[in-house]
């Protein structure tokens, strides 16, 4: 099937509650950054936007908006020690197997197997949808995680965005 | 790298890398207990680190989802069994990438 046209099938859902279409972010180019070592020796993490947390920790608001709120997960989580709250999109499958969107274990293999490096020490869990004050993404919470990534040495980030 | 299941999404914010996934929001990396096809996503996410020319590069992972899907918030995506046989990722295609690190 074609791919879902995300823009149309959003204004028409908002648009019906009422709401003016959104003004997306538009980029008409990208950096590009390129490795100076061998995938084999690089650090990897993981960044879910889809509501996902750790049991001991407190559900994400599934309603939210502009959560700017972003968790640290231990690279040594058990796969079944999460829990998802998000009203955005269907996660009954994530729900059944996180690795449907935040794939902890099969990165865990490819280390073990010696296709990357390590498994970083930290795996994350933010940036919620519907973050409508961008300003606040570019100049706190974006750097912020940039930081926490430059800490933990991590050379390649792998976001899934739900 | 950005494994997207919104393509039209990825080509506005255009980030570095996107991995394209024609697979139900939520279904980024595949179905539920499929490893191998989780895993030939992530393969196919890292090997763009090295095959990726130019910043905003977009690679159609190789998928065919077993039924159609539709944007479902807070409903249900798909109707299809949530088991290994939901989708059918074409793994030459994604061994091809994989190759090309």
């Amino acid at each position: 099937m074609q791919p879902i046209k995300y823009v149309d099938a959003l204004n028409e859902h908002y648009g019906a509650m009422g709401n003016p279409p959104y003004r997306w972010t538009v980029h008409e180019t990208a950096p590009l950054h390129r490795l100076t070592k061998p995938l084999g020796e690089c650090t990897v993490s993981l960044l879910t936007s889809g509501g996902v947390s750790q049991c001991v920790m407190p559900a994400f608001n599934a309603d939210a908006r502009n959560d700017h709120r972003l968790d640290a997960i231990d690279h040594q989580v058990a796969a079944d020690d999460f829990q998802i709250h998000d009203s955005y999109y269907d996660h009954s499958d994530a729900d059944s197997d996180i690795n449907c969107i935040f794939p902890l274990e099969r990165l865990r293999e490819l280390a073990d197997a010696g296709e990357i490096g390590s498994v970083a020490n930290r795996l994350w869990s933010g940036f919620m949808g519907r973050i409508y004050n961008r300003s606040k993404v570019i100049e706190e919470s974006a750097p912020a995680f940039a930081d926490a990534l430059l800490q933990d040495e991590v050379d390649l980030l792998v976001a899934a965005p739900s | 790298m950005y494994v997207a299941t919104g393509r039209d999404l990825a080509v506005l914010v255009k980030p570095p890398r996107v991995l394209f996934v024609n697979a139900p929001m939520g279904n980024n990396f595949g179905a539920v207990g499929d490893s191998a096809m989780q895993t030939s996503v992530l393969r196919a996410a890292l090997s763009m680190i090295d095959s990726t020319e130019q910043g905003g590069g977009l690679v159609d992972y190789p998928i065919t989802w077993l039924d159609n899907f539709q944007f479902a918030p807070g409903g249900k995506a798909s109707s299809a069994t949530a088991n290994s046989t939901t989708a059918i990722s074409a793994t030459d295609g994604a061994a091809r990438l994989g190759e090309s690190r």
